[in-house]
């Protein structure tokens, strides 16, 4: 911003200025000869300050949103029983592995809610691996096979739009099939009620 | 005075521009991509890229006034400074509203997801992105030219913190319907982890607002210490470090396309058919 003035300080100083002078001269103004004599603070203080501050701040933001994970959501619904949170813990070294048959649909759902967060973080293969395990309990089992599309769905609307790779995908399906809201409350497979009542809260929040 | 070489100024500046004119060259070769969400990306891109042209022209100007083709203080000079001075304006407006119009998509998109997409209409889109820029335009070539008052600053940098706190509530918001859907989630038989997940989007969030404001923010308390304090010593040692807090914004031209765009697999296998074939 001060191009013009740079110039014009850069060669007034290369010419007379002493040492402990120093004339900043910001566009059309013309300020005075500055003196750092006298100074009980660093000279730059304001500058120290002012980045620990920043860094305090960004840390302190983060540790805000890593306790948020850790503490209860104040709109939940379910309380999680203590058998279940350890459980939960258990699975911390088995992150990403397959589960057996059975668990498939629920890990699918996990899989999804993971993509939530993966409109930050680029990981297209987990998405892959959910498309690919939507496929394989389909083959498995007949029970889950028009619920896990049908729910996959829903929970791609609701989670996973954020996505940028669903995005697209998203509104190209939603334009394709003829899902509406009333479709989706009329179709309730048991799993979907899990769904269901997610969206219901996710209304609650904004009204 | 800090002074950064010329040379990394130049360099981050080209780096800053040519990235952002792959993005908006990707954008508009994909039809794929001609949605909402990316033509808000585009707009930051092209706030990012006026930031990094601002900076290249300073440079070329600061060599002509050297070399002496330019007198420092002609009344030409001054008018092509001012107008350089307003496309920098420009360009940090763009930015954060650029941003707050991407936080606001992806929040319409989780909260309102079932009615995305008559919410969020390609020509809503254009509106909104030609309402953003003509308000940009018409505010820096207002604070261009009355800069130096109080009643210009002020708003200024308030407007600043004000678009970051609701971009942050934006934002803190979607990540607590995540948490929450993965604590559903969690409470089936059988789960993964979510502590990792949570970790993951705290880092995410965290770096977002934490690029804006370490690349933002030093510029603006410029501002404010030139406006107020520019005799006190202090304030003048921290304006001495201007160089580098022109080069954080350029930067940020740099980083934001990372955060933001590259993080979309249709842009990076776009990049590969534009650059592989």
């Amino acid at each position: 911003m001060s191009a013009l003035r740079l110039i014009s300080n850069r060669t007034s100083q290369q010419q007379a200025l002493s040492n402990s002078d120093y004339t900043w001269e910001y566009e059309y103004y013309e300020y005075g000869p500055v003196s750092f004599e006298g100074l009980k603070a660093h000279k730059y203080s304001i500058v120290i300050g002012f980045w620990v501050g920043l860094a305090v701040f960004v840390i302190f933001m983060f540790f805000v949103l890593t306790l948020l994970t850790k503490t209860g959501a104040p709109h939940q619904d379910n309380a999680e029983p203590p058998e279940k949170r350890c459980r939960m813990n258990s699975f911390v070294a088995d992150f990403g592995r397959p589960l057996e048959s059975e668990r498939v649909f629920s890990h699918q759902i996990a899989e999804e809610s993971r993509s939530l967060f993966h409109f930050c973080i680029n990981e297209v293969e987990h998405l892959d691996k959910a498309k690919q395990s939507q496929k394989s309990p389909a083959l498995e089992s007949n029970i889950h096979f028009q619920e896990v599309p049908r729910s996959s769905g829903i929970f791609e609307e609701d989670l996973s739009c954020l996505t940028k790779f669903n995005i697209p995908n998203f509104v190209n399906t939603e334009q394709n099939s003829s899902l509406g809201e009333d479709d989706l409350l009329i179709s309730e497979p048991p799993i979907i009620l899990e769904s269901k009542s997610v969206m219901q809260s996710s209304h609650r929040i904004l009204d | 005075q800090v002074v950064v070489p010329e040379e990394v100024f130049f360099t981050i500046a080209a780096a800053g521009m040519l990235e952002n004119l792959l993005v908006l060259i990707a954008v508009i070769r994909n039809k794929n991509l001609h949605l909402p969400m990316y033509f808000f990306i585009c707009s930051l891109a092209v706030s990012d890229m006026l930031g990094s042209l601002y900076k290249t022209l300073e440079n070329i100007f600061i060599i002509l006034c050297k070399i002496g083709y330019l007198t420092p203080r002609g009344d030409f000079e001054k008018k092509l400074d001012d107008a350089m001075d307003s496309m920098f304006i420009l360009s940090l407006l763009g930015s954060i509203f650029s941003l707050l119009a991407i936080a606001a998509d992806r929040y319409i998109t989780i909260f309102y997801a079932l009615r995305y997409h008559n919410i969020m209409t390609l020509k809503r889109a254009l509106v909104i992105l030609a309402i953003i820029w003509t308000f940009c335009a018409g505010s820096s070539i207002a604070i261009a030219l009355f800069s130096y008052e109080a009643a210009t600053v002020i708003p200024f940098t308030i407007l600043f913190p004000l678009m970051m706190f609701f971009i942050l509530c934006l934002y803190v918001h979607m990540f607590l319907l995540a948490r929450s859907h993965a604590k559903r989630i969690a409470s089936l038989p059988t789960s993964t982890v979510h502590q990792r997940t949570n970790m993951k989007g705290a880092i995410t969030l965290t770096i977002f607002l934490g690029v804006f404001l370490c690349c933002w923010a030093p510029f603006v308390l410029h501002i404010l210490l030139a406006r107020f304090c520019p005799h006190n010593p202090y304030c003048a040692c921290y304006m001495s470090i201007f160089h580098v807090n022109g080069t954080l914004i350029m930067c940020n031209a740099i980083i934001d396309p990372m955060i933001f765009a590259f993080r979309s697999p249709e842009l990076w296998s776009t990049f590969k058919k534009m650059f592989c074939c």
